[in-house]
């Protein structure tokens, strides 16, 4: 079912509505509950960026939490090291990122698809993070290094409540722009080498690239996330990017919906609230985060996000006209 | 120093085999590749642990449980769990096996926490002294049992009916239906060899190195590395590569930075990729349409 004209006009009020009613949050929260809502942010963001790869290209990669890594590590550096002030290092984590992006998928120019590409992107993640831990005088090593408080404006960003704002900036930012690159020709092409790659090559379109850039633009996305969070939590160390971070984020996309840009919000926002009493029992995340992606596999394949689109049309997402 | 390392580096690459040639069965069969294997590997070893420390059970016998016990274990993972999403996109796949290899690592992690443990010896085998050489007891232990498990993995492939059903299986699954094989309950019989195959690779390596639950993710890279090296899906390739991966594990640590020992997996399989994309003894695979 498609949603009709007015129902399109009502979810393009209801993207911009949704933000704007969140700028009252903050309003209403005690700082813990502010600290997770701007984790739900920031996942929301990883979510965003890492279902751009798996779902709308459907290119199996283990390397986001590397890209979110290197965001964060990058910004933390450009701050610490550089005196850069934090919030001209988004963009600069961002490209970050994208250059992690173009690393880790460069394989793809040389045919290189599905599973040896997931398994350079896997040995590109351990490959960071050994970076982490070994490049002492540059990332900290084991201790991380630190981010100094911040502002911008005068403002003070210390408080989770201020930080916030502009963290919800940058979301939305990165949130329209995806769902316009969707919209574009090039995220057609992206979603095109999903479906039929050899199809989408016969039409002239240099497959190799469009995975590479996928990659960019998910590490793009996902880079500027590692900065935010760099602010959130003012320290970066090698184990926020370890092997319990990539299945959160699988589990934050399957959860969501695989190639559902609502569903990196609902994803996140459920795995960001539900498993926090969980932290403080070791073993436990990674048991609930491995039988969540489990159930969902097995009983909603299509995540959250499907039964939103069962709700409303307003809900399905399609990029194409008929 | 030159033949020590090469000592080592083969008992290195015996236990990489196993593992290689675990993940290679499970994917000429099925074509999944097994993105939780390290943690059945991980598992299978602390079967063992339990069995042996906690329970007292002799070596032997405890060894050939935990086998079993994994080989049921990839059984009913593949018919629980892997089977209900078969009509699904591939990439379903390879979560399914990611999850479950995280419920495992949950699993001994709430168990055993951040402990690592240490495994009793089996035997105090003497080491062997030849010249200036010295060959461990470990090493001719691990070398000697996988010698023999892939003496009997590639017999059964090349002698037995098995090794028919299994070649017909992976040319093409739905011709190898309309001769009345069942590729359902062989593909579980696979992902139960593969889990086993691993087990062993697991058990041999408790010895020598420390349980912990994050034992796997390392030991999944050195199977890739090794299948990446060899041509991935190519039976022999996977044992030459994971001996090849041994060996240069060895030397680059002993005569570049003995840091390089954690990471040249990684880069054997980044450089693999780029410059000879089907392994050192894979063919080319061509996309038809």
């Amino acid at each position: 079912m498609m949603p009709t004209a007015s129902q399109l006009r009502l979810r393009t009020i209801l993207f911009w509505a949704v933000p704007l009613l969140l700028l009252a949050l903050p309003l209403s929260t005690n700082s813990y509950v502010q600290f997770i809502a701007n984790s739900i942010v920031i996942f929301s963001l990883v979510a965003l960026g890492f279902n751009f790869v798996i779902g709308n290209l459907g290119q199996l990669a283990f390397a986001n939490t590397a890209l979110f890594g290197l965001g964060a590590y990058g910004s933390a550096i450009l701050v610490n090291t550089f005196g850069l002030p934090w919030i001209l290092s988004i963009p600069l984590a961002g490209l970050a990122g994208a250059a992690g992006g173009f690393l880790a998928s460069a394989a793809a120019l040389r045919g290189i698809r599905l599973y040896y590409l997931a398994i350079i992107t896997l040995a590109f993640g351990e490959l960071m993070r050994w970076l982490y831990v070994h490049g002492k005088s540059v990332t900290g090593g084991t201790d991380g290094m630190g981010v100094p408080a911040q502002s911008i404006f005068g403002v003070s960003l210390t408080d989770d409540h201020a930080k916030f704002y502009v963290f919800l900036v940058v979301a939305v930012l990165l949130f329209k722009s995806t769902l316009n690159l969707l919209r574009s020709r090039i995220g057609r092409s992206v979603m095109a080498v999903r479906e039929n790659e050899v199809a989408t090559a016969s039409l002239g379109i240099p497959t190799a690239r469009i995975i590479v850039f996928a990659f960019m633009w998910s590490g793009f996305v996902v880079g500027c996330a590692g900065a935010l969070f760099a602010l959130h939590t003012s320290y970066v160390f090698p184990e926020s990017f370890g092997m319990l971070h990539l299945i959160v984020s699988f589990a934050m996309v399957l959860v969501g919906g695989l190639g559902s840009v609502i569903g990196s919000v609902l994803g996140a926002a459920a795995l960001t609230i539900l498993p926090e009493y969980l932290r403080s029992f070791p073993g436990m995340e990674e048991l609930f985060f491995g039988l969540i992606v489990i159930a969902v596999l097995l009983a909603l394949p299509d995540g959250l996000a499907s039964l939103l689109r069962k709700l409303s049309p307003i809900f399905v997402e399609r990029y194409y006209r008929e | 120093m030159l033949m020590q390392l090469t000592i080592s580096g083969i008992s290195q690459g015996a236990i990489y085999a196993l593992i290689a040639l675990s993940l290679t069965v499970v994917y000429r069969s099925t074509t999944i590749v097994n993105f939780g294997h390290g943690d059945f590997v991980m598992a299978g070893a602390f079967l063992s642990y339990v069995l042996v420390v906690l329970l007292g059970v002799a070596f032997i016998p405890a060894a050939m449980l935990a086998v079993v016990a994994m080989f049921l274990l990839g059984l009913a993972f593949s018919r629980g769990l892997i089977r209900p999403i078969r009509g699904g996109p591939h990439i379903g796949f390879a979560l399914m096996c990611i999850s479950a290899g995280y419920v495992f690592r949950g699993i001994a992690r709430i168990v055993w926490g951040r402990e690592v443990l240490p495994m009793p010896r089996v035997f105090e085998i003497e080491p062997i002294f030849i010249g200036d050489l010295i060959i461990t007891g470990d090493a001719v232990f691990i070398i000697s049992i996988t010698a023999i498990m892939l003496v009997v993995f590639f017999g059964v492939l090349a002698l037995t009916d098995i090794g028919k059903m299994v070649q017909a299986v992976y040319q093409s699954a739905r011709g190898a239906q309309l001769i009345g094989i069942n590729v359902d309950r062989f593909n579980d019989f696979t992902w139960g060899i593969g889990a086993a195959l691993g087990a062993i690779g697991g058990i041999l390596i408790a010895p020598i190195s420390l349980l912990h639950p994050d034992l796997g993710a390392s030991f999944l890279i050195k199977g890739f590395a090794a299948m990446t090296l060899g041509g991935f899906g190519s039976l022999y390739g996977a044992v030459l590569g994971a001996l090849i991966l041994g060996l240069s594990e060895q030397y680059a640590g002993a005569y570049i930075n003995s840091a390089l020992i954690d990471i040249t997996a990684y880069l054997v399989i980044v450089l693999v990729l780029f410059l000879r994309p089907h392994g050192l003894f894979g063919r080319k695979t061509v996309v038809k349409v």
